[in-house]
């Protein structure tokens, strides 16, 4: 019943992310005509998109009311929640579940219809690449997406949005400014070094997002676990 | 097994500096009806809370059914024998009446699907309309009913009448009796409103200001408290020091009134012992010995 309620909690979320989705599709359609513009996508539209479904998609941990209502003294309905025979970890595995569920589906379906409205890319892509691209975006996204929850446990539900994009906005200036491990640069894993312009998986990136990721999401459980309400 | 559901000893918990219970100490017998009584402010709430494990205490012991509220796990098990009536009665807005029974009902392996039928009837819930569109006492109906029907041990309710009309307030009272005594539950539960704690309750907790002020059973309060009027025929002289017992003289020209907490009978030789005074004995409400107690701390 948790994943229930947590989908009747996203979903007007995930109906905007596929909306920007959409957007990003109209846009990119004309692009996508050249080799180049296939490639420009790869590194630069596709990242957007990956930050902007982590950022909305991470729903807003234990309680249905932002954090700052809490901080004001009042909870909504998160003391009904808490009083249920359940415990933290799963009331944010859960939230956080569905989140990443939803999130892999948009990337998913919008590496379907890139797929078949690039002309350009069916010509130099096959679907097997496509999918290993989908995997790529859906594994390097781990890190973004774990960061949005660990926010999602400290501040007001807009400002972890906000907090979301400006984090992974550093993290790719960061990495594209100075000298940055390879196995770390999260946005070319998903860009230069995805199978659609490398044509090899890669691991070692999706590795460290995932590992990155599991550091966040334990991080925001003990927050989680040690909030009083 | 313990006497007690609920036991807390020296229980203190403070915000930032602002200490909020200052050593508690709660005993709720099993089977009871136990009225918690104490001002805006006084630690109600954060007494309840830190017994569902949304607060934690900053020293003394808290348990329920025998286990600590600390230990996070445990603390899960005992929500599951517990129904809890929220002070704010905040449920999810984007969820029916029905649906936000069908969603709660599978955490509770002890439903109890003919409580929820009577109490959907009772309290003539709309399954279908949102929670939005409750009254703030069809919202407070709602939760006494996913508290009641969750076949609890225990029901933890925070101003569970908060928002009710006088006829709901009967409905809703007499059900809680017919609860605890069909069914052994034991009821915990904080209000402002006196008379209805006078009218169900069988045990009573006074709290001011953090501590337990008055705590027990309510027919020994009513019989150990008295008040005493004693009429002087002429000036009023009053002893010094009284026998152990009295909690209150107030004097209004040559009639002085005593609230006896215990040992009336001394009283009364004591103040019969005064030259010219005669000595009339009347019972207490309840609401005397709140309003005594929160008023002289």
């Amino acid at each position: 019943m948790l994943w229930h309620k947590a989908w009747l909690e996203t979903r007007f979320r995930l109906l905007f992310t596929l909306f920007f989705m959409c957007l990003i599709l109209t846009f990119q359609h004309g692009a996508a005509t050249t080799p180049p513009g296939v490639h420009g996508i790869v590194r630069f539209s596709n990242p957007i998109l990956v930050v902007m479904a982590c950022s909305m998609l991470a729903g807003a941990g234990i309680a249905t009311q932002p954090t700052l209502a809490v901080s004001k003294g009042t909870h909504g309905s998160t003391l009904f929640t808490l009083s249920l025979p359940v415990s933290r970890l799963r009331l944010l595995g859960v939230r956080a579940g569905i989140g990443w569920l939803e999130g892999a589906g948009v990337l998913g379906m919008y590496c379907c219809a890139f797929w078949f409205l690039s002309p350009t890319l069916r010509g130099i892509v096959t679907p097997a690449d496509m999918f290993r691209y989908a995997v790529t975006l859906a594994g390097c996204a781990s890190a973004i997406y774990c960061l949005s929850v660990l926010l999602a446990t400290l501040l007001d539900d807009q400002w972890r949005v906000w907090g979301t994009m400006i984090g992974s906005g550093v993290y790719w200036w960061v990495s594209t400014h100075i000298p940055f491990p390879a196995f770390a640069n999260i946005f070319r894993g998903m860009g230069e070094d995805s199978p659609l312009i490398a044509h090899t998986m890669p691991w070692n990136v999706i590795a460290f997002s995932a590992g990155l990721g599991i550091i966040l999401f334990f991080t925001a459980l003990k927050i989680a676990k040690a909030r009083e309400y | 097994m313990t006497d007690f559901v609920i036991e807390t000893n020296q229980l203190c918990k403070s915000f930032a500096s602002r200490p909020a219970l200052r050593g508690l100490d709660l005993h709720v017998p099993v089977g009871s009806i136990y009225g918690f009584l104490g001002r805006n402010g006084a630690g109600k709430t954060t007494t309840i809370k830190t017994l569902m494990g949304l607060l934690r205490s900053n020293s003394g012991t808290a348990q329920v059914f025998g286990t600590p509220v600390v230990d996070a796990d445990r603390s899960v098990e005992i929500r599951r024998r517990i129904g809890f009536v929220t002070e704010d009665k905040e449920l999810y807005p984007y969820m029916t009446v029905e649906q936000l029974i069908r969603f709660t009902r599978p955490f509770f392996p002890k439903w109890r699907d003919d409580l929820e039928r009577r109490y959907l009837q009772l309290f003539e819930l709309p399954l279908q309309r949102k929670i939005p569109d409750l009254s703030k006492g069809m919202r407070s109906k709602l939760m006494l009913l996913l508290a009641i029907s969750r076949g609890a041990e225990l029901l933890i309710l925070d101003e569970p009448t908060d928002g009710l009309d006088p006829a709901a307030i009967e409905d809703v009272l007499r059900e809680l009796v017919t609860i605890a005594a069909s069914s052994g539950t034991t009821i915990f539960f904080s209000s402002h409103q006196l008379a209805e704690v006078e009218l169900i309750a069988d045990h009573i907790g006074i709290i001011d200001q953090g501590r337990m002020v008055v705590a027990g059973s309510l027919d020994d309060m009513k019989t150990r408290y008295q008040r005493l009027q004693v009429v002087f025929a002429n000036s009023v002289q009053l002893p010094s020091h009284w026998v152990e017992g009295v909690e209150s003289v107030r004097q209004e020209g040559r009639v002085v009134s005593i609230l006896a907490s215990h040992n009336a009978d001394a009283i009364v030789d004591q103040a019969q012992s005064l030259p010219g005074s005669e000595v009339e004995r009347f019972p207490v409400t309840l609401k005397e010995i709140f309003l005594e107690h929160v008023r002289s701390n």
